[in-house]
């Protein structure tokens, strides 16, 4: 693209946009799939238990671990993709520029909680690391790993939560970071 | 200020935030960390996370992307297709046999996944066009699609009956029996409703016409056998968690495991079906997920600065009320609440208040958690804010208006409201069959 | 210096139900004695922090006091493999206060506890003996394997090479996953909690040998919120810690005897005695394990061998075998 479009947003904007949609978009591929590692490590007790008779003790351990990385990693990614809900009432009465502007103006509220949650798990990951803590179980594995995951994902979600806002910025102006103009037609559903 | 104060600003600051517009997990968290800020004291800066941690203890909601998973595998199979074949040549000579054998399909699904969106896409996208080609009333079936899918969350398995039995700490295997007849309570009630009314008004459901079901008897009994494969998951999954073999977690890892493997034997499972899947479920989880985070937070901060003593003092102290009219109140105020909060939001944030108060008022919590999921289902439908709602209308074809989805729902919100109503005077529809099995 | 009273939040480990006798009664006198200087709010578990965060909402102020065991909060000391259900070290629950005040544990811990920051170590006391309760019968060390078990790590970590499998769960979730078929049992109390609890309406027998004379628990508190107490109101404090020792005492010897004799929920089921004297056997093998750890865990090993010894010695009534 040579030509820069008059409307479009500052280059280092549309730059960090567009890498931190890329990023979140990749690492929400990777994390939708451990769906599979949840059922393959419960069903793997399950069999082994009632038929082998053998316990898989660490299973459900390994599951919610498992669990906790799946939707706080995938968290950005779902971000992107729209799917999180909306109180509608009046907002879905609003113009697509119109949701925009809402968006812009309230996305404090949400920046403001990332941003305490990412303070938590930092404080919560330091400590873990300080005092090599473990999860309290026969298995004992160490929380260092799980914690500093979530820190990944949480820090991701607030590099979306900025991307998304730069995008609806443009969308108050009925156009994308690049200056393209949106059509009301090509909006995505609530859910 | 006082504690009731500080409750009551909570909530309406929530309320505020939640009408923005925002996305409701941001909203709520955010009141959460802010009056974590402004009044718990030290420490105050690590509460939001440690909801982390809360949610990462509750390990049956591991079950919550499982059944995700396994409702959009189950719309992919086919098996709705063929169910929903049987049930047409079935009862589409009766009036409004269509209607009918659409709340059959639907209890069917409903055993076969513990939320209401998988109801309501096989609903949507296979029985709404078919009932609206036949010249159904539009009204009358997208009410019918909408309520029907709402017996997937009261009907076994449950993921609302889940989170209930996790937050009032009672047996996930007697909520799920509790839950069993009034659910089919509630689809008899449908259908004697849709009968009632295409006998009085038969405009509304035309008779099929006999050349397309003239179909001879032993292809009819044929048809029967779309049932097998719906029966065979039901089994696997509620089946042996009930009987003890599997624990709740695995019980919904088989069920994933099931239906994905009817999706490969009847070929319908390609990879970008499989990748579409993965897709919606950790969109849908993640709602969910981010939800309870959040509403977990608020949770313990409300909890943390005194205000959750305020409620019992509002209800029993100050208001004097009977036992019974703390229980209707509690209701109503669900009601309220489901007009602004996803249910989730609202079992999370409001149950851990109300559970204690209905066990020293001396009621039944197993049957309190089918009255909560009653209410829920009719908080699906309501609007503004109702799942069933949206879903309906982001799927519903182009002559289904707006007005049209939200008068569809009013009758079946007053059927829903007498089984309330019947659960409430008579518990034991609910707790009969958890008391024969637990003996 | 303040306007109104001194407010703390505790966090107690246990659920409501149990906590309504080893803590409820010790916080509502507290409170009807600061007489409005000072006013203690009780939580219990989970219901503010997670219980694996226990420690760390200690230490930065989240909560500002704790009862617990060592074990289940994770303290990050050594010492902590001690709290809770550590294998044979004790016989009765008079044995622990006479270990910690008379044998200098109480020095032991509190050396511990003041190289950690930010954490106020005050006072540690007697629970109920461990006892295993299960739905299917333990007639012989055999039927331990395979057998999910809600337990404490450090004994649980002693009776998984027998084949139980320990499993952690939140408390208030015990009796939920007992259902659910998460857990075929509990090795984390003796009778008068299984009863009092409800576990006992679950599980269908309780194997009489004891592998642990009684739970050791502690009392903590952020060392901030310590400093800012009048040194009246911490007496006051220590004070009342002492009477919630003593109820749980009364409390728990009464109720083992008589449920165990009365109670008609649980079948009562013994391990063969030349079987569990290996038991016994093994435990000391994993005393030096853990004496091995550090010069302080030796220390406390050693004086459980020295008060052990002294026991035996003394004969009836403080040793029949
Ligand atoms: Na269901
Ligand atoms: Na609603």
């Amino acid at each position: 693209m040579n030509k820069e479009n008059a409307a479009a947003m500052p280059r280092p904007i549309r730059i960090y946009v567009k890498t931190v949609d890329w990023v979140s978009h990749k690492v929400g591929l990777i994390a939708m799939y451990l769906i599979f590692m949840m059922i393959f490590v419960l069903l793997a007790d399950t069999i082994s238990r009632n038929i082998i008779q053998m316990n898989i003790h660490w299973a459900i351990e390994m599951a919610q671990f498992t669990l906790a990385a799946y939707y706080i990693v995938g968290g950005a990614h779902s971000l992107q993709m729209g799917t999180h809900v909306r109180m509608d009432l009046i907002y879905g009465q609003l113009s697509m520029r119109g949701k925009a502007w809402v968006d812009v103006l309230t996305s404090g509220f949400m920046v403001f909680y990332i941003v305490i949650l990412l303070y938590g798990s930092i404080s919560s990951t330091i400590y873990a690391i300080e005092t090599d803590q473990r999860n309290f179980s026969m298995w004992n594995p160490s929380m260092i790993p799980i914690k500093l995951i979530m820190v990944f994902g949480i820090a991701l979600m607030l590099l979306q939560v900025f991307s998304t806002f730069f995008k609806d910025l443009a969308k108050t102006q009925g156009r994308t970071i690049d200056g393209e103009p949106i059509h009301e037609s090509s909006e995505e559903p609530v859910v | 200020m006082s504690y009731e104060m500080i409750a009551i600003t909570m909530f309406a600051t929530m309320l505020v935030m939640l009408l923005t517009g925002q996305r409701v997990f941001a909203a709520i968290g955010a009141v959460a960390a802010g009056a974590a800020l402004l009044l718990y004291g030290t420490g105050s800066m690590e509460m939001p996370f440690n909801a982390a941690f809360q949610l990462f203890n509750w390990y049956p909601l591991l079950t919550l992307p499982l059944f995700i998973y396994m409702g959009y595998i189950m719309s992919e199979t086919g098996i709705a297709d063929d169910l929903y074949r049987m049930f047409h040549v079935w009862f589409g000579r009766i009036r409004g046999g269509l209607a009918i054998g659409t709340i059959g399909l639907m209890v069917v699904i409903s055993a076969m996944n513990g939320l209401s969106v998988a109801g309501m896409a096989i609903g949507a996208t296979i029985a709404l066009p078919e009932l609206l080609k036949r010249n159904y009333d539009k009204r009358m079936v997208t009410g019918v699609i909408q309520a029907g899918s709402s017996l997937g969350i009261l009907v076994p398995p449950s993921v609302v009956l889940v989170l209930y039995g996790m937050i009032a700490r009672q047996p996930v295997s007697q909520l799920w029996l509790a839950g069993a007849i009034p659910g089919l309570m509630m689809a008899a009630m449908f259908i004697i409703y849709i009968a009632v009314r295409c006998r009085l008004q038969p405009h509304l459901a035309p008779i099929l016409p006999k050349e397309e079901l003239d179909i001879p008897l032993r292809e009819k009994l044929k048809l029967l056998r779309a049932g097998i494969t719906p029966f065979l998951i039901f089994f696997f999954m509620t089946g042996l968690f009930v009987l003890g073999y599997t624990s709740l977690v695995e019980s919904s890892a088989v069920g994933a495991t099931a239906a994905t493997i009817a999706a490969i034997t009847r070929r319908r499972l390609t990879f970008r079906i499989l990748h579409e899947t993965v897709k919606k479920t950790l969109g849908i989880s993640c709602m969910f997920l981010w939800i309870i985070l959040a509403a977990l937070a608020f949770g313990s901060i409300f909890d943390g600065i005194g205000a959750s003593r305020a409620i019992e003092t509002l209800f029993i102290t100050n208001w004097e009320l009977s036992p019974l009219e703390v229980l209707i109140m509690m209701q109503l105020s669900y009601i309220v609440l489901g007009m602004f909060l996803d249910d989730t939001a609202m079992l999370v944030i409001v149950a851990p208040l109300y559970v204690p108060l209905i066990v020293s008022l001396g009621y039944n919590p197993i049957w309190y958690g089918v009255l909560y999921t009653i209410t829920c289902q009719i908080a699906y439908m309501t609007p503004p804010f109702g799942y069933n709602l949206f879903l309906m209308r982001s799927m519903a074809p182009p002559e289904v208006s707006l007005w049209d989805i939200y008068r569809s729902i009013v009758p079946f919100v007053l059927v829903m409201t007498l089984a309330l109503i019947l659960v409430i005077a008579f518990p034991e529809i609910a707790l009969w069959l958890p008391e024969q099995v637990s003996r | 210096s303040q306007n109104g009273p001194i407010r703390w939040r505790l966090q107690t480990y246990s659920g409501a139900p149990l906590g309504a006798h080893v803590i409820k009664p010790q916080i509502e006198a507290f409170n009807a004695a600061a007489n409005g200087e000072m006013e203690i709010e009780l939580y219990y578990a989970d219901q503010l922090v997670p219980t694996s965060e226990l420690f760390r909402s200690l230490q930065n102020g989240t909560i500002d006091a704790v009862q617990s065991d060592d074990a289940t909060m994770a303290s990050p000391v050594d010492v902590s493999v001690f709290g809770g259900y550590f294998p044979f070290s004790t016989r009765y629950s008079l044995d622990l206060p006479v270990l910690f005040d008379r044998y200098g544990l109480n020095e032991i811990w509190a050396e511990a506890y003041g190289e950690v920051d930010g954490v106020e170590w005050l006072s540690a006391g007697a629970w109920d003996p461990l006892h295993i309760f299960t739905k299917e019968p333990i007639n012989s060390l055999a039927d331990m394997e395979g057998k999910r078990v809600f337990g404490v790590p450090t004994a649980g970590r002693f009776l998984s090479r027998y084949g139980l499998v320990p499993v952690t769960v939140p408390w208030d979730d015990v009796e939920v996953a007992l259902q659910t078929g998460e857990l075929d049992g509990v090795a984390w109390c003796g009778f008068t909690e299984a009863y009092e609890v409800g576990w006992a309406d679950i599980c269908n027998y309780a194997l009489s040998n004891n592998v642990t004379g009684a739970w050791c628990g502690s009392y903590f508190a952020n060392s901030d919120s310590w400093a800012k107490v009048p040194d009246h109101l911490k007496q006051l404090f220590r004070s009342t810690i002492d009477q919630s020792h003593y109820y749980r005492q009364v409390w728990y010897w009464g109720g083992e005897a008589d449920l165990r004799v009365n109670g008609e929920k649980l079948e009562l089921t013994t391990i063969p005695a030349e079987e569990w004297d290996q038991v016994v056997k093994d435990a000391e093998e994993f005393w030096e394990e853990i004496a091995e750890t550090s010069e302080r865990t030796r220390r406390v090993v050693d004086t459980f061998r020295e008060y052990n010894a002294l026991m035996e010695k003394a004969g009836i009534p403080y040793r029949y075998s």
